[in-house]
């Protein structure tokens, strides 16, 4: 993408795994899963989101990781439908069972309209499925007490929301984020509400370790290029944050210089 | 023969009666590659698929993956 071979982005370590992409990709809504597949494969995304649900007993064909070359990709089973500790804490389990791996989004969802997660819960269930063995990476509202307390318990990242899910809102919680962010001991991964490529590129510059895209991708008219768009940005925003932003003023500081020939300035 | 699976009731006369949850599988046209079991709440690992018995009465999930964020 970039031809300057100086150029080139820090990789990203969640657990001791290396990723050379910082752009996490859920592969829910997509309209039919060639389409997600071509998606992910533009997104040069390392590791995908997937979520348990009963077999169709009357449509058992659907297997959508059939799909999904799973040599290529870490696969990041969440627990979404949770509603609270318990329900998390077997989901995840569940997950471990059908893909033998150990990591998990934590995500606990109680209120259906908004899905926004229950901090106390998630902590609850965190705790646990850390001691049982996995690794979990907790969704969360963008609560800085919550961040901390979650890498206590042994978290290997924390993934604060940017705005509520599907929203496409973009980063709503752009200063409790940048907090999170100043105070974060593990990877801290935007996830949630991210509609344009813009607001990821926007998150990796404010210092983020990575973000997780599903609905602005996969609701796009055209997914596969919108896929191709949030790699760019991700890839630029990340870039921007380690070349060290410019510092911000208040008032004109010229990039031409003002002293010349057209009059005399006056001490 | 009565079991419930994923919530709904099945019934299976005696010649039909799975005898593990593999053959269930079998039964139901599902691979086993892709599905986990759970008896009673009680996850059944797949390698234990083919010697874990069903009994009257159980419910059973079958669940596996599917796309999510």
């Amino acid at each position: 993408m970039i031809d300057d071979q100086r150029v080139s982005m820090a990789a990203l370590v969640i657990a001791g795994k290396e990723f050379t992409s910082r752009l996490f990709i859920g592969t829910g809504k997509y309209a039919s899963n060639a389409v997600m597949a071509e998606s992910i494969r533009a997104s040069g995304t390392q590791m995908v989101t997937v979520a348990l649900r009963r077999v169709d007993i009357e449509n058992k064909n659907d297997d959508m990781l059939a799909a999904i070359d799973l040599t290529k990709y870490q696969l990041l089973p969440n627990t979404s439908g949770a509603r609270d500790a318990a329900e998390a804490i077997r989901l995840a389990r569940l997950a471990r069972a059908a893909s033998q791996i150990n990591w998990i989004k934590l995500e606990v969802t109680p209120d259906p309209y908004y899905l926004l997660p229950d901090g106390t819960e998630t902590l609850k269930a965190a705790e646990i499925l850390v001691k049982d063995g996995f690794v979990v990476l907790p969704y969360i509202h963008a609560d800085p007490i919550l961040a901390k307390r979650l890498q206590e318990v042994g978290c290997a990242t924390v993934m604060p929301l940017a705005s509520p899910i599907g929203s496409n809102q973009g980063l709503r919680m752009k200063d409790s984020i940048a907090i999170i962010i100043e105070q974060a001991m593990v990877p801290v991964v935007v996830d949630a509400g991210l509609g344009a490529p813009s607001h990821a590129a926007q998150a990796m510059e404010m210092g983020a370790d990575a973000v997780l895209v599903n609905t602005a991708i996969a609701a796009a008219a055209d997914p596969v290029q919108m896929a191709a768009a949030f790699k760019q940005a991700v890839w630029a925003g990340r870039l921007a944050y380690e070349a060290g932003m410019a510092p911000k003023s208040t008032a004109a500081i010229a990039s031409s210089p003002l002293t010349g020939f057209l009059r005399d300035e006056k001490e | 023969m009565i079991i419930r699976i994923n919530g709904s009731e099945r019934q299976f006369t005696r010649d039909e009666w799975p005898a593990s949850v593999a053959q269930l599988l079998d039964y139901l046209q599902i691979d086993q590659a892709t599905v986990v079991a759970e008896i009673d709440g009680q996850i059944v690992q797949r390698k234990e698929f083919s010697n874990t018995s069903l009994a009257e009465g159980q419910s059973i999930e079958l669940i596996r993956f599917v796309g999510g964020g």
